[in-house]
């Protein structure tokens, strides 16, 4: 018996050994590909830096570094044209930058290059204007993304432990004005816990319940009024232009647009963030 | 339905022209010989206008069957020399009649204007001997001194006797109906194309015949097919009838319509027949009911029901390795551009003309795309099209303008466009390319006022700003995998739960220091008065031994303390105007804090200045009853 739990034991440890070494090698992969990537982009090749970037997702290696720069790869490989041919984004790939700036911004609400390069790329699609949110709402959202959600988490649990230790500040205390700084000092200590904890929450769900998804199709695809290609087109939305996603049925997704309109698209033109 | 009958009517008048011309030549009118004086009269007196060429022609059917006679018409539109004309030897045939001669002159004012023709006409009718194909040799004549010849005629004999045998043992005139006297094949309608086997987007042409041995009324209903599948159009078609053989059989054929069909999607794609119902003349020759002054001719009008079989036309779809500027232009075509002003000042417009001309589906072609420097602002592009339908497919020349502002100063290229094209003899695509351009643009002055524009048009024509690019990609290390969110993760959990044991732990560690802290402070205020008794009674002894500056001092020493123990300030932040505002808000009364203050001041000046003896004990006495009043409201 204890024998084969010696064996056991072995096994294991083998393979976490070589699952490690395997890890690693992964990581090295992923490093390599990160490299000739940008060198690919630098060198204007963006469909090779694209091919590279998505290489480096496939091995695990997600970042929002990763995804900006992939973003940025399609963005620039749509832009290419050969003269006469103004095809631009003709493989759907405004729609992959759209989708992969967000994947950034996902992972880093703070990453401020890419809201700016986000921006642009919504520009060049017919996306429509989200209805505005209200003034607290705005603020709060700009307030959240100014970090990220574990940077709010860090924020708040270093404010909790600051006002412990100020609330005994101030019971030990014998000086009024000790005592009197000490208290008012922890009461702030103690919005700043929970106003932190309210972000970190906020954003979390921001990113756990995210129903968005980007029109990636490389052409204007209809969207139907009912799960059913004969139906009434509703609508035409570009690629990049981002929606809700609300349910699926078959192989057709529900889609609510920014504007608050309802309708069907087949779920291979479309792509959760 | 009105259109339908118009379009019926159309037919039966282009039906009723084509027999009329038919018989035009046998309809010239005969002149008499009381009109011939007149005539050369008139003819005389417009004898300056100069005849130029004469014409000699010869006119006979290209097609004739065995045993059935002919007319060979030779004509001059000139007076020939008399006794000119030499007819040639028709080898061949059989000379049944002629030469017999006919003259026509007429002369006609048109607006002022006067014209006369003149024409001579030797006719022969002859018999065909024999089938196979023979040639009617050139006849020669001379008019005014000068020589004219006919080109050589060929004319094929065929042998239809079976068939004729086989019609003529139908008409047994005995039990004849006039139905039964127009045999299955003496009317067929065939709907014919040019080429059955094409590609997407080439032209075929398609026409309907109807051949006939019968004399044909009218069409009383033609039903075309609806060529689903083309894009199809009509031609202006010419309407001579001719003579055509059809199996061994002379029909007289009429073309009924012709269409321009321009196949719009690839596979087999089948014409429906065509149907078409026309009247029939029958003429029997009736003996019982003979008419002395009209004959026994008795004319039947038979309707009958003719269909063409359907035709399956192959569509081949477009070769692989279409370029990517291929958008379904099939044909040949060439292609020019202009552009009239390559200097422009900024904020004014500016045109490039694209001319594409060839024969093709120019109907169908996209316009080349023009890529202009982002800021220059582009408008819609103007189409002028020159397209004429021919047999051939629609030819001509498609103009397009491109309209466009540029924005700001500076030399701009213009990259050349690009057009591609299938060519269907070749089996091949062709790009064709204009030149590029360079533009020059000078400041107007306001460019800097207009830096931001609507440009990208085409992208949906919102405020946009023109020139932003991406910013750069982020290079140096590939960065980690992003963490997990951490908030409500068990961590997160332990982290809160440790801070809140901690600081539980040092709470109960440091609970008596707490307590007696909080105490302490309690003790003190509770002490004060004490604490003041004790010094006022220190400064009854001074007083009892007559220490003036002692006293005064014990004196002040217990009114600061006694505040400052009291309200918990430090005797170091006490002044005069503190203590007012500490007790005015503690609730004592501003007469009492201003008795309060003064036995402070009294005891400072007292405590360097010589004064009455009984002074003391008064300040004493005064200040225990300032400060049991102040405890009596402080306490409350």
């Amino acid at each position: 018996m204890r024998e084969v739990r010696n064996i056991l034991a072995v096994v294991v440890a083998l393979f976490v050994v070589v699952g490690s070494a395997h890890a690693a090698d992964k990581r090295t992969t992923a490093e390599v590909c990160w490299k000739e990537g940008i060198a690919a982009y630098e060198d204007g090749d963006y469909a090779r830096a694209v091919d590279n970037f998505e290489r480096v997702i496939e091995l695990g290696e997600v970042s929002a570094d990763i995804y900006y720069n992939l973003a940025g790869a399609y963005f620039k490989l749509g832009q290419e044209y050969t003269p006469g041919v103004s095809r631009h984004f003709a493989g759907g790939e405004l729609g992959r930058a759209v989708l992969n700036y967000h994947r950034a911004l996902k992972l880093n609400p703070a990453m401020e290059d890419a809201r700016y390069n986000l921006d642009i790329a919504v520009d060049h699609t017919n996306d429509t204007e989200a209805v505005p949110d209200s003034f607290i709402a705005t603020m709060w959202i700009a307030l959240r993304n100014t970090m990220t959600s574990n940077a709010w988490t860090v924020v708040s649990l270093v404010a909790l432990v600051l006002t412990f230790m100020l609330v005994l500040f101030y019971l030990l205390s014998e000086r009024m004005v000790l005592r009197k700084v000490g208290f008012f000092t922890a009461m702030a200590c103690m919005v700043v816990v929970i106003v932190a904890t309210a972000l970190a929450l906020s954003s979390r769900s921001a990113v756990v319940e995210d129903e968005r998804a980007v029109v990636v199709c490389n052409d204007t695809t209809p969207v139907h009024a009912s799960p059913d290609s004969a139906s009434k087109i509703i609508r035409r939305p570009s690629q990049g232009v981002t929606v809700s996603m609300l349910r699926s049925h078959g192989d057709w997704s529900e889609v609510l647009f920014l504007d608050g309109e309802k309708g069907w698209i087949r779920s291979s033109y479309i792509e959760m963030i | 339905m009105d259109g339908e009958v118009l379009s019926l009517t159309s037919y039966n008048k282009t039906l009723a022209e084509a027999f009329n011309k038919c018989r035009k030549i046998s309809c010239f009118v005969k002149m008499k010989t009381t009109l011939r004086l007149i005539l050369v009269l008139v003819a005389l007196a417009s004898s300056w206008v100069a005849w130029g060429q004469a014409s000699f022609t010869v006119d006979a059917p290209a097609l004739t069957a065995l045993g059935q006679p002919f007319r060979v018409e030779f004509s001059v539109d000139a007076e020939p020399e008399r006794d000119s004309f030499k007819a040639p030897a028709f080898t061949g045939f059989e000379v049944l009649a002629g030469p017999s001669v006919s003259t026509g002159h007429s002369i006609q004012f048109i607006n002022g204007k006067q014209s006369s023709s003149y024409n001579c006409t030797y006719t022969y009718v002859l018999l065909p001997s024999e089938s196979g194909t023979f040639t009617i040799a050139s006849a020669s004549i001379k008019v005014d001194g000068k020589s004219y010849t006919t080109k050589p005629l060929a004319i094929e004999v065929i042998d239809e006797g079976e068939a004729e045998s086989s019609a003529a043992t139908e008409r047994n005139p005995r039990q004849q109906t006039p139905e039964s006297r127009i045999a299955k094949d003496d009317i067929v309608l065939k709907l014919l194309v040019s080429e059955t086997d094409v590609y997407k987007g080439e032209s075929i042409r398609a026409w309907l015949m109807l051949y006939t041995r019968v004399n044909i009324d009218s069409i009383e209903s033609l039903d075309m097919p609806s060529f689903d599948g083309f894009w199809s159009q009509e031609l202006s078609f010419d309407n001579t009838p001719s003579r055509e053989q059809l199996g061994g059989r002379i029909y007289e054929a009429y073309k009924i319509k012709e269409l321009l069909l321009s196949p719009q999607q690839s596979g087999k794609i089948v014409i429906p027949a065509t149907i078409m119902s026309v009247l029939a003349q029958v003429v029997v020759e009736d003996k019982r009911h003979f008419d002395p002054i009209f004959g026994g001719r008795q004319v039947y009008h038979v309707s009958r029901e003719l269909r063409t079989s359907p035709i399956t036309i192959n569509v081949k779809d477009f070769p692989q390795g279409a370029p990517a500027s291929f958008n379904g232009a099939v044909g040949s075509f060439t292609m020019s551009s202009r552009m009239p002003q390559a200097e422009l000042e900024s904020n004014t417009a500016d045109q490039i003309e694209v001319t594409i001309a060839g024969n093709g589906n120019l109907k169908f072609i996209t316009a080349p795309t023009l890529i202009l420097p982002e800021s220059f602002e582009k408008y819609d592009t103007k189409v002028v099209d020159n397209v004429k339908l021919t047999a051939s497919g629609t030819s001509g020349s498609i103009t397009y303008t491109y309209p466009f502002v540029a924005r700001s100063a500076g030399e701009f290229r213009i990259e050349p466009m690009l057009f591609s094209y299938f060519d269907p003899t070749t089996g091949e695509y062709h790009t064709l390319t204009t030149e590029p351009y360079t533009v020059k643009v000078t400041d107007d002055g306001t460019a800097a006022a207009v830096p931001m524009v609507g440009g990208y048009a085409g992208y949906g024509g919102a405020m946009r700003q023109l020139d932003r690019d991406i910013r750069f990609i982020h290079t140096g290390k590939l960065p980690s995998s992003a963490a997990s969110m951490m908030i409500l993760t068990p961590i997160y959990w332990l982290v809160v739960v440790v801070a809140v044991a901690l600081f539980v732990v040092v709470y109960v560690a440091l609970r008596k220091r707490i307590r007696d802290n909080r105490n302490i402070v309690a003790r003190r205020m509770k002490r004060a008065d004490k604490v003041a008794v004790q010094r006022l009674r220190m400064a009854q002894r001074s007083m009892e031994e007559g220490n003036r500056h002692a006293f005064y001092e014990e004196m002040l020493r217990a009114m600061w303390g006694y505040i400052s123990d009291k309200f918990n300030i430090p005797v170091s932040n006490l002044t005069k105007e503190t203590i007012r505002e500490v007790l005015y808000r503690r609730g004592v009364s501003a007469d009492v804090a201003e008795q309060f203050c003064e036995i402070i001041s009294r005891s400072e000046e007292a405590q360097y200045a010589p004064s009455a003896e009984g002074d003391m004990s008064e300040v004493y006495a005064f200040a225990a009853e300032v400060i049991s009043k102040i405890e009596n409201v402080v306490k409350r």
